[in-house]
């Protein structure tokens, strides 16, 4: 049941309503519920999964201020729950799998819904206790919430237990909360379906057939999956935080229009935001902090195994491997070189510049992504390899064919119709996004949206979201 | 309140010496409200290069909780002073 579907849609409309009419004391434990059918309706393993996990994460809180070796049990615990999700997943895949003698019959296409993006949160909160920053939560309904909460469950936001569980006694749900809401789910829904959706068969195309085509076609379809990973996650999250408000929560914002960061640093502070400031609190500033003594180095180590963690957050595999190697040179480099570089973009303060730094930057991310995306190592050098060969295609049949498959023909005129989407969304991207963020009904933007998704949206039973699989 | 004022003035002079070797900016000028807001190169790659030689300069050790709590210049200079015993 994706945000997408069908029946998603009719399940969410009854639990907003009754949500809404319920007396504020039933309404976290009415919430419980909602979430554990939510889960349980994708399949009963991940609702298993999620409530022991919470179970034994609320337990141990108890005992674990001060207490090292409960802490450390703890995280290595949640921590190891983490790999062995990405290795079920990768076994799935094709990876040889011989370290369990666990067997499972898993159909569904995850095994343990969110369990990389909770586990992250128990380790946050096992933290935020041994280091008595906070209290331990004193109810076991509150902190399974905080876990299972189903506008959060599939890939987050990851929340900090005071970004959270403050929110869960004191939620008031006022109009303008459900009109914001409801404004950014149309939002999201749109991102999703009229633009991530569309891009997807052009990138499964140059991404996994294994077919060379021009260097120009394979550069387009690799630009074309980072747009696709933005549009799907970023949509993911403003449908999550609109749920979240018609529910009377406020999730963390994950996104901060990062196409348009002129370094890579600054796209780290702007793409899958509550992820990246997960790994600066628990990784790089507490690494840095003890060996800041020495200084750069110690920055650069900890951008070395910050990235190297976020590599195997992401999946087991050398191509996780390579995308973290990348990121890990693109934020060294650009440690090394910021006051030089501070100094240029004050001398060259203009727009062509700016344009400039900002493809410079997408481009950076795009060959990342490719590692990201690919299936395989072998895979991904020949897509690198496909770009500088022949990269002038003989015509625009031969640049296009590739990317606008449509069932079994070219379908042409829908790919320039997903291109000019793309285009326009991308261009007026922050004017969308104040209509989205709106505390009030427009009629104009809510018809334009709908009539978007119907003519030009992707309806079928609800295609899943990309960071699902993480 | 003239002392811990004169007090509150040498340290923002000696920490603007730090951060224009840190950030290679030998005009930068900074205040009691400055922040990384202002200063393009002061980020989390660099905010605890910064701290380190604010604490080589002063002769401080900075726990972690305090290092996390640092916004401004203003809430350096008050944990410098504290740590200091200025305060």
């Amino acid at each position: 049941m994706n945000f997408n579907s069908p029946e998603f849609l009719l399940f969410l409309l009854g639990v907003v309503a009754v949500n809404y009419f319920l007396p504020q004391r039933f309404r976290s434990i009415f919430l419980l519920i909602a979430s554990a059918v939510f889960i349980g309706y994708y399949n009963f393993e991940s609702l298993l999964t999620v409530l022991i996990s919470s179970a034994f994460n609320f337990y141990i809180s108890r005992k674990v201020s001060g207490n090292r070796l409960l802490y450390i049990s703890g995280v290595i615990l949640n921590s190891y729950a983490i790999i062995m999700f990405n290795y079920f997943f990768a076994a799935k895949h094709g990876f040889h799998f011989s370290y369990t003698v666990i067997t499972f019959n898993i159909n569904s296409f995850i095994i343990a819904l969110g369990l990389s993006f909770y586990s992250l949160q128990n380790i946050s909160y096992l933290t935020e206790v041994y280091f008595k920053r906070w209290q331990p939560e004193s109810s076991i309904k509150n902190y399974v919430l905080y876990n299972t909460f189903f506008p959060r469950i599939m890939s987050g936001p990851v929340m900090t237990p005071g970004e959270f569980l403050l929110q869960i006694d004191r939620n008031i749900i006022s109009s303008d909360k459900l009109i914001s809401g409801f404004n950014r789910f149309l939002l999201g829904l749109l991102k999703k379906m009229v633009i991530a959706d569309r891009l997807a068969p052009a990138v499964h195309s140059v991404f996994d057939f294994g077919d060379t085509y021009s260097g120009l076609t394979t550069l387009l379809g690799v630009y074309l999956f980072t747009i696709q990973l933005y549009f799907d996650f970023s949509g993911y999250t403003d449908m999550a935080i609109g749920i979240g408000r018609m529910l009377g929560y406020d999730l963390k914002e994950n996104f901060n229009f990062p196409l348009r960061s002129s370094s890579v640093s600054e796209f780290w502070r702007r793409w899958h935001i509550s992820l990246i400031s997960w790994f600066t609190n628990y990784i790089y500033y507490p690494l840095v902090y003890k060996f800041r003594v020495y200084k750069k180095a110690a920055a650069l180590f900890g951008i070395l195994v910050t990235f190297l963690v976020s590599g195997i957050w992401h999946g087991i595999g050398y191509t996780f491997l390579l995308w973290a190697v990348c990121h890990i040179i693109y934020l060294s480099f650009e440690l090394l070189t910021k006051n030089f570089r501070s100094r240029v973009s004050e001398k060259y303060n203009n727009l062509f510049f700016k344009l400039l730094f900002i493809f410079l930057v997408f481009n950076a991310v795009c060959f990342s992504n490719i590692f990201f995306r690919s299936q395989s190592l072998v895979r991904a050098f020949h897509i690198i390899k496909g770009v500088f060969n022949n990269f002038l295609p003989n015509g625009r049949i031969d640049l296009v064919a590739p990317l606008a498959i449509g069932g079994h023909q070219i379908d042409e005129f829908n790919f320039y119709i997903s291109m000019l989407l793309m285009t326009m969304f991308l261009l007026f991207e922050r004017r969308i996004m104040r209509f989205g963020s709106g505390r009030t009904l427009n009629a104009a933007y809510i018809i334009i949206c709908f009539l978007l998704i119907f003519l030009f949206g992707i309806i079928n039973s609800g295609e899943r979201f990309i960071y699902m699989q993480f | 309140m003239l002392i811990f004022d004169q007090v509150a003035i040498m340290t923002i002079d000696k920490l603007q010496e730090v951060f224009r070797k840190v950030f290679d900016k030998n005009d930068l000028v900074i205040s009691a409200d400055t922040s990384a807001k202002d200063i393009k190169s002061w980020d989390s790659l660099t905010h605890l290069e910064l701290i380190a030689s604010v604490e080589e300069t002063f002769n401080v050790k900075f726990s972690f909780s305090e290092v996390m709590q640092f916004n401004t210049v203003g809430d350096m200079i008050r944990t410098i002073e504290k740590n200091t015993g200025n305060k």
